[in-house]
């Protein structure tokens, strides 16, 4: 056996030179994961406790003053939570019974199928601010197309994203139209489920409901999932229509968490109470995300041959 | 799905068949009526922005322009620099796009394919990351740049951290087209006296290419839509962006809805390409990983 410089053998040296080219490539993101990623985590929580910015030209530690002020004196953010969830809840609930729906539709053989793909598609390749600016017209309270649908069937004119109970589902209506995205997940999930499974069904007498409902929707849920998992993290970030169309308001009805810490940090420079609110946050993100891993094991199916 | 046995009555092919052909009309109308509901608000944009003034407030309204004034759009041009903001995004997205679908297939090959210590907690930490909202780490982030390293109205906060790996997700998506290259060849090219590096340029970006094509697009729209961070890092309005001009493009406007949805309509226009250009990859490459681990 050949004995390499160090005195290692030919496997030792292979090892060492395949390790360090990992490393070399994982330098970025390495890096990413640190500096981006995880110490800007560790820096919320603990500028959650200074003082900085507006008064405090350097961070001051106040202890707990900034979690106090903010669920005893606050009189936006209790709101601004409720706000939040309630978005939250009717887009994550919407687009994905829509993007589900579609996608089910989509994986049938039917003409023109990838011009039907790019169409729902479309929507999530346009730019927010153009998406919100333009939307803000369709819903204008005298002449936007939604009034006059409303006003062709007889009934009377809404103020949509101006009036303070519809502001929230009409910006949920976009977030579904947004989610194209999801539909192309759905379809490659659908394209996965074996079908030898709907055959067996469809020999056993199935019909077309009990197919979905104990054939494709079983083999669908780690995708569902996924999906539901992302969907929630990105509806829950909510902050560009907020600060392009609504400015929170009318009154608080659409002052986002993340548009109430946007406002704090950048408007009235209140960095490290934004950081609280950054923190609570997350830790709300955090809870979401760990009931749904919790409960997740009762529903979802995973094929005894996936690895 | 036992007892329904019972109830088997075997249909015979030719009915089945007939079934699936109503089935297939049937869903064909009901996308065709999905998608014209889908594409209404692009098509009110579009065509509120080729009427006059008086057309737009008209009652009823009407679904196309009487006379379509493609002028709109070139008198817009004269207070929406369409092409300074357009170079200014382009500015920003092309080295950002460069930079993570490169570093994303770096991480996503070391993660597939080489053996090295700490692996799996390195790439627990990276999957970990992609349940972690960009808004939490947003406001030191700012700190970090504004006040730290003093970078202020500058691109670079806007295209640094793209260098860093391309995201999670895109990480994870090569890794898993990775694992679907036959390690023979690699094994094959070792024999031959190839490196790891060697294998990853001749070997490996050959067959994945189609992942780092869809890893480009999802990082184009990604970056396409990051308004947030744009609005805080950037001042100056010979630095604004699209998406920071049509903000304030319409803050000064108010209510000139015509000029408005022909500015609209243009930022819609990039991103409609880009995607055409790339949708054939697009589905492929999400199909092909697999979703399931």
């Amino acid at each position: 056996m050949r004995i390499f410089p160090g005195g290692k053998t030919l496997k030792e040296a292979i090892r060492k030179a395949e390790s360090r080219t990992a490393y070399l490539c994982l330098i970025p993101s390495i890096i990413g994961l640190v500096f981006i990623t995880y110490l800007p985590l560790l820096s919320v929580f603990i500028l959650g406790f200074f003082k900085f910015g507006k008064g405090a030209p350097t961070p001051v530690f106040v202890g707990l003053e900034n979690y106090i002020r903010l669920f005893t004196s606050d009189p936006y953010f209790l709101d601004s939570i409720r706000v939040t969830v309630y978005f939250s809840v009717l887009a994550v609930i919407g687009s994905l019974i829509y993007s589900l729906f579609l996608a089910m539709l989509l994986n049938r053989k039917i003409p023109a199928r990838g011009f039907f793909r790019a169409v729902f598609y479309l929507p999530y390749v346009l730019p927010a601010m153009a998406v919100y600016i333009g939307w803000s017209w369709l819903y204008e309270s005298n002449f936007g197309l939604f009034n006059f649908i409303l006003s062709s069937f007889g009934l009377d004119k809404v103020r949509f994203i101006a009036d303070s109970h519809l502001v929230v589902p009409s910006l949920a209506v976009i977030s579904v139209w947004l989610s194209g995205n999801l539909i192309v997940i759905f379809l490659a999930g659908l394209q996965n489920v074996p079908r030898v499974y709907h055959d067996a069904a469809e020999i056993d007498g199935a019909n077309g409901w009990q197919r979905f409902r104990h054939v494709t929707i079983p083999c669908m849920t780690p995708i569902i999932f996924y999906n539901l998992l992302m969907a929630l993290i990105t509806n829950m970030q909510i902050v560009i229509p907020a600060i392009a169309l609504t400015n929170g308001g009318p009154g608080n009805a659409s002052c986002f968490l993340t548009y109430l810490m946007y406002r704090y940090a950048f408007i009235s420079n209140q960095l490290g109470y934004a950081c609280s609110i950054s923190f609570v946050f997350f830790i709300i993100i955090a809870v979401f995300t760990a009931i749904l891993f919790a409960t997740s094991k009762s529903w979802i199916f995973y094929e005894g041959d996936a690895n | 799905m036992r007892e329904n046995a019972a109830g088997f009555r075997g249909p015979s092919i030719r009915s089945r068949k007939r079934q699936e052909k109503i089935g297939n009309s049937a869903t064909l109308i009901i996308l065709i009526l999905l998608g014209a509901l889908v594409l209404l608000p692009i098509w009110w944009m579009f065509r509120s922005s080729l009427m006059t003034n008086a057309e737009l407030y008209a009652y009823p309204p009407k679904f196309l322009p009487g006379r379509w004034l493609f002028g709109n759009y070139v008198s817009t041009m004269d207070y929406f620099p369409f092409w300074k903001y357009f170079k200014n995004t382009m500015t920003i997205i092309v080295p950002s796009v460069l930079g993570g679908t490169v570093t994303a297939t770096l991480a996503g090959y070391a993660f597939a394919r080489l053996k090295f210590r700490g692996k799996k907690f390195l790439f627990t930490l990276c999957v970990g990351s992609m349940l972690l909202p960009t808004m939490v780490t947003l406001v030191p982030l700012y700190i970090l740049w504004t006040r730290g390293l003093h970078v202020v109205d500058s691109y670079l906060p806007l295209i640094f951290p793209h260098f860093c790996g391309g995201g999670a997700f895109n990480i994870f998506l090569i890794r898993q087209f990775v694992r679907t290259i036959p390690r023979e060849l690699d094994e094959a090219a070792t024999i031959d006296g190839a490196g790891h590096f060697r294998i990853l340029v001749s070997i490996i970006i050959p067959s994945i290419k189609s992942a780092m094509i869809v890893v480009a697009l999802l990082l184009f729209i990604m970056l396409w839509n990051d308004l947030l961070q744009q609005i805080i890092y950037i001042n100056s309005l010979d630095k604004f962006t699209i998406a920071l001009g049509l903000a304030q493009f319409k803050g000064s406007l108010g209510t000139d809805w015509t000029k408005i949805m022909c500015a609209t309509c243009m930022s819609f226009v990039p991103g409609v390409i880009f995607y055409l250009i790339g949708q054939k990859y697009f589905v492929e490459g999400i199909v092909m990983t697999g979703m399931k681990n």
